[in-house]
């Protein structure tokens, strides 16, 4: 089984991302287990045909206790028969959205429904706290996939969870490293090289470059990944690539943060 | 001075003053555990001071459910219910785990109810210990007090009321303020009504408990207008200077209550000669210098040798108020030497 998790700064692709990889893993006769772990509970989505399926923690909410929850309550198959879970949250402002991650966790481990060929975790914005670290923790993914794009917010999220990867790596017997950058291009000047470069500055390297097209839009409005409402799309080979190089990759890295200043020096010198 | 006493739980230290207020009920905003170890105590200790029944404190038994998803609306439902109980006061105490989700208990405390609502934020992991909440729990309730007009009279601000002999402490300083024609106006908070808590500006003198209720001191100086003394009267001279700088605040002479206290203690002290000569020691290592410093006052009055091998007499901690409180320890002291 394999266990990989994306992160990302809000609004960089990591849904999208993950639902195109999920479907695209799906096609190469994989069974896959995609978990949405933010509050938003819009991960998997496009894999349902725009359903917003129950979460987790709606159950837990509505019953009042998850003892009577079975994996069939928790569980949906979507496109190409990818399993699709939603962690959920509290309403925004109240509660405590990482603590529901932990307990969607525990959930899912008592119910045994983390059990997969692959299982793809779509992870919050940034890792605010504890509970959103929870994917990297023990037992739960060992590779994980930065997301992000040129712009420099996006990359000083991504170092920011690379701080993350690398505090929880040096846990004895932690397995979780870094496996890769995936940029989600915002068609910014020299944005491959500058990724590439912040990739390798990291200790790390760029698995795949995801140009911006509208077949990404288009598909979203349909209500369904690229994969399954383009196949034939040149973005849909881009994610069945980035699915393939995911299965093959075997390089795994404890990254290496870059300091503020050295992040934006990066930045600036591909601005020009 | 704070004592080792004084760290521990926020939340009891809250406690220990909420709890004295009669007709009220305080409800603890957290898991069910918060509640239940500070009523365990809190049942023992007013067992021990013959009170036939427990304080009433409700616990809103915050669950995983209430983490992850918010907990104010079984706040609001635990101060809903508590109301129509009719009490004169609801206090409402947060725990770490309220505070560390950020419920917004001081918004729920805001609702208009027919019963006043107070917030006592008590929170232990933002730092203080039991002192920290004794003091919170009593500025949180000041707010019911006003300015008014001020007669010469003495609020005790502070007492520890899980202190042991805290009915003691308070007698003896009754009768020292009735030397000097004093009455006090409201224990500050020691089985009080929220009506008695709202004449609390009336004193013109705040006594504390002790140094470390200083902070409650000045808010009342600052809100009110009182002056205070800082701490309870320990030791024999300390117990003839506390007469006279209360004689002073309250611009009474002091002169004929000091001479009565005077003799009072040449008396006790007469009572204890026999003591003369005998050879004492004092625990291993005080924890506070001022306790072996009264302990040392009485060994030079009674003419007693403290030294290495004596026989061990104790120094208590909190010191024992006032010439009575002094009584009581040389008797103790005494069958110590006759054991």
């Amino acid at each position: 089984m394999k266990q990989i998790a994306l992160y990302g700064k809000g609004g960089i692709g990591k849904s999208t991302t993950s639902a195109n990889l999920s479907a695209a893993l799906s096609e190469q006769g994989l069974d896959v287990l995609q978990i949405g772990c933010d509050p938003k509970r819009d991960s998997t989505r496009m894999l349902m045909q725009g359903r917003l399926i129950p979460t987790v923690m709606d159950l837990v909410r509505e019953r009042g206790d998850d003892r009577s929850l079975t994996i069939d309550d928790v569980v949906y198959r979507g496109y190409h028969g990818v399993r699709c879970v939603e962690a959920g949250g509290p309403e925004p402002g109240v509660g405590c959205a990482g603590r529901g991650i932990i307990a969607t966790f525990q959930i899912l481990e008592r119910l045994g429904a983390l059990r997969a060929d692959v299982v793809v975790y779509d992870v919050l914005g940034d890792v605010v706290c504890g509970g959103f670290a929870m994917p990297m923790r023990e037992g739960y993914a060992e590779e994980v996939y930065l997301v992000t794009s040129g712009e420099l917010m996006s990359l000083y999220a991504a170092n920011n969870i690379c701080k993350a990867i690398s505090r929880l790596s040096s846990r004895a017997r932690s397995r979780c490293r870094l496996g890769g950058v995936i940029c989600n291009a915002k068609n910014l000047p020299r944005e491959e090289e500058l990724v590439g470069e912040f990739a390798k500055r990291i200790g790390s390297s760029m698995v795949q470059f995801i140009p911006r097209d509208q077949v990404v839009q288009q598909a979203e409005l349909n209500k369904k990944t690229v994969v399954e409402f383009a196949p034939s799309s040149g973005q849909a080979a881009v994610y069945r690539e980035l699915a393939r190089r995911i299965m093959e990759n075997r390089r795994l890295d404890v990254p290496v943060p870059l300091d503020i200043e050295e992040l934006e020096a990066l930045a600036y010198g591909y601005s020009e | 001075m704070a004592t080792p006493n004084d760290d521990g739980c926020t939340l009891t230290g809250a406690l220990s003053v909420t709890t004295e207020i009669l007709r009220s009920i305080t409800i603890i905003h957290g898991p069910a555990g918060c509640a239940h170890h500070n009523f365990s105590l809190l049942h023992a200790l007013h067992a021990s001071r013959d009170f036939a029944v427990p304080p009433p404190v409700i616990s809103t038994d915050m669950t995983e459910k209430e983490v992850i998803f918010g907990g104010e609306h079984i706040l609001e439902e635990a101060v809903f219910c508590a109301a129509e109980k009719r009490p004169d006061l609801i206090c409402v105490l947060s725990t770490c785990v309220s505070a560390a989700i950020g419920d917004d208990v001081e918004a729920v405390c805001r609702i208009p109810s027919q019963v006043p609502v107070v917030h006592v934020p008590t929170a232990g992991f933002l730092g203080g210990g039991f002192l920290a909440g004794h003091i919170q729990a009593l500025i949180s309730l000041s707010r019911f007090a006003r300015r008014r007009e001020q007669v010469p009279s003495v609020n005790l601000i502070g007492e520890k009321t899980l202190e042991y002999e805290v009915d003691e402490h308070y007698r003896e300083v009754l009768r020292l303020l009735t030397l000097l024609g004093v009455p006090v106006n409201v224990r500050f908070v020691c089985g009080v009504t929220l009506d008695e808590i709202s004449h609390l500006g009336e004193a013109s003198l705040n006594i504390l408990r002790d140094p470390s209720m200083q902070p409650v001191g000045e808010h009342l100086r600052r809100e009110l207008g009182i002056p205070y003394i800082d701490s309870f009267p320990l030791g024999l001279e300390g117990t003839l200077r506390f007469l006279d700088l209360a004689g002073r605040h309250l611009s009474i002479d002091p002169s004929a209550a000091v001479a009565a206290e005077e003799a009072l203690q040449k008396e006790m002290i007469g009572a204890f000669t026999h003591l003369r000569r005998k050879r004492i020691s004092f625990p291993a290592a005080p924890t506070d210098e001022y306790r072996s410093r009264f302990g040392y006052e009485l060994a030079d009055m009674l003419e007693l040798e403290v030294r290495e091998g004596g026989n061990p007499v104790p120094l208590p901690d909190p010191f024992p108020v006032g010439t009575s409180g002094i009584r009581r320890l040389l008797h103790r002291w005494r069958r110590r030497c006759h054991a």
